[in-house]
């Protein structure tokens, strides 16, 4: 898994990469992931399962992405790749330099490329990129729409004088929400959390009885699952891919504008007495399931394996077909890439690049993972 | 008495019991290989240089300085790329007493640092990244220093040849050979 997000970093491509590698494991598979460094935490770390992490001392340039240099990665992508035996690259995220970077290096290598998007950009919708912006799980920053809950939280409270607000997060707009209780005096109506862990994420949830949801943009929303999980009705944006995520009875939407959704609370707050949270959860439970994600991706996997090996030529060919003068920089950059990997096989043949042992998990998982250094010893003791 | 050898292109490990019938002294050898053909390509190259400049000089009528600049820095970059100067690097275990390692230098320099046996907490495996690379590297982490000592200052032996030397450290050192050598770091979900 390759990706410049990835822990200690939260949010939703990082966790998506975490829980996606574990049920995988659990499958059977070998996962090793690929970011940057994070500060002081640079090399090889193991996490749960035995998932191996690799943290490339690239420095991050803006936004947590590794400075972009084509070819720069090439190296330790190559070395990386060789040592683990790997048999499949997937990257995620279309603004992680590095997952491109290295599913460029991969495909002149020869090996099987996986890409999951996990932005709006759907490579056809070109407004969405203004909106797109880098936020931490509930955020309060633009694009979570704190704007919209400035204008939509002092008129329910209006409307229906039992309604209060609880709102977990924290963010750039934090200060905007806070001055909008202050200007309406609803400190007793609207309860500020700051930022919530995640472990208590749900004791949180469980409190209230309607999740509000005020994104302007939104690719998946995980946390409106999480909401429907603990048998909470949503009211959310009709943005993205939110329409997608739950049934519609366990939702009502609105445009992204105050009075709309001030409209939808007031018709979720109607149906609320028809609401059984705990059917809710039991119907989310079946609905999805991380080890669920994992097959499908598995089968994503099988057909990529499948797929013919193609020629530098062949690669070629496509890439030309991508523009009139696109098609002629894209293979330019393409041929150097192949010319700099052929290069880089005389000067550090593969041969001389050691495999490492594979990971033996010892009976006590909780006390740590142990390297079978015996059965590596058996096959390179001695010449 | 040499014990066993294991060899690439680059290294050659051998590992020497000292007076076998008694248990003093370990020796672990990591000796490096003379190549040849880096040599040749360094060489040839520097007087393709040379060459060349001298050609300038005689037909473009350049100054002799140009020429003896260029001589001089042919000099540098011979002396730069073919300095080998490290011959091999030892470690020798004494099993009551401590370890001793030892890098021998190719001009008879021989540099020795000792780590008396209840100052080593335990000899580490450990995979370091760079930007370019990942390599293994044999440590030893040292009771009250923040910092790891590695067993191989100079060169870069391959894990093979790393691995009997860690299980002889252990055994000296009296730590587990394979349990717990890296720490879990989950995320708090």
């Amino acid at each position: 898994m390759v990706s410049d997000f990835f822990y200690p970093n939260f949010g939703g491509v990082e966790n998506h990469i975490y829980l996606l590698s574990q049920c995988l494991i659990k499958l059977g598979h070998k996962v090793v992931v690929l970011t940057h460094a994070y500060g002081n935490r640079s090399g090889v770390r193991y996490m749960t399962g035995g998932l191996k992490v690799y943290y490339v001392p690239w420095k991050p340039f803006l936004m947590q992405n590794t400075l972009p240099t084509f070819y720069g990665t090439l190296p330790i992508i190559r070395t990386i790749l060789i040592r683990e035996q790997i048999s499949l690259v997937h990257g995620h995220q279309a603004f992680s330099t590095l997952c491109h970077e290295a599913l460029m290096h991969a495909r002149t290598m020869g090996y099987k490329v996986v890409f999951t998007d996990h932005s709006l950009y759907g490579f056809a919708d070109v407004g969405s990129i203004h909106m797109n912006k880098d936020c931490h799980q509930k955020r309060l920053v633009y694009r979570k729409g704190a704007d919209l809950l400035v204008e939509v939280i002092p008129e329910v409270c209006r409307m229906y004088p039992n309604v209060r607000f609880i709102v977990g997060g924290d963010g750039p707009k934090r200060v905007r929400l806070e001055e909008m209780r202050e200007k309406h005096s609803l400190q007793d109506r609207v309860e500020m959390l700051g930022a919530v862990p995640h472990a208590q994420v749900r004791s949180v949830l469980i409190s209230g009885h309607i999740f509000l949801n005020s994104s302007l943009t939104e690719a998946f929303c995980i946390a409106i699952l999480e909401a429907a999980s603990c048998g909470l009705l949503t009211v959310s944006t009709r943005v993205g891919g939110v329409p997608e995520v739950l049934p519609d009875d366990m939702i009502v939407l609105a445009e992204p504008d105050p009075t709309d959704m001030v409209q939808a609370i007031k018709k979720a707050i109607s149906i609320l007495p028809m609401i059984d949270p705990q059917d809710m959860h039991n119907r989310m439970k079946k609905l999805y399931d991380w080890h669920d994600v994992a097959k499908r991706t598995e089968i994503v996997y099988d057909r990529a394996l499948k797929c013919s090996n193609q020629s530098l030529l062949e690669r070629l060919s496509r890439y030309l077909a991508c523009g009139a003068w696109a098609g002629k920089l894209f293979c330019l950059v393409m041929i150097i890439d192949f010319l700099l990997w052929r290069l880089l096989q005389l000067w550090k043949p593969a041969e001389d690049i050691e495999v490492v042992p594979d990971i033996v998990l010892s009976h006590d998982e909780d006390r740590g993972i142990s390297q079978d250094f015996q059965a590596f010893n058996k096959d390179h003791s001695l010449r | 008495m040499v014990e066993s050898c294991i060899s690439n292109k680059i290294y050659s490990y051998k590992h020497e019991c000292k007076w076998p019938n008694s248990e003093a002294a370990d020796v672990h050898n990591i000796i490096v290989r003379k190549s040849r053909s880096k040599g040749f390509l360094v060489f040839f190259s520097a007087l393709l240089i040379l060459a060349n400049v001298i050609l300038l000089f005689l037909i473009k009528d350049k100054s002799i300085a140009v020429v003896f600049w260029s001589f001089i820095w042919d000099v540098l970059i011979v002396k730069l790329l073919l300095r080998k100067p490290v011959e091999k690097e030892s470690v020798v275990v004494m099993p009551a007493l401590g370890v001793q390692l030892e890098t021998h230098y190719v001009s008879g320099k021989i540099i020795r640092r000792f780590v008396p046996i209840d100052k080593i907490l335990k000899p580490v495996l450990l995979e370091c990244v760079t930007p370019v690379t990942c390599y293994w590297s044999l440590s030893l982490i040292i009771q009250e220093e923040a910092e790891l000592m590695l067993v191989f200052k100079e060169l870069r032996p391959p894990v093979k040849m790393l691995v009997p030397i860690w299980k002889a450290l252990c055994a000296a050192t009296g730590s587990e050979g394979s349990l717990n050598t890296f720490t879990d770091d989950g995320p708090c979900c």
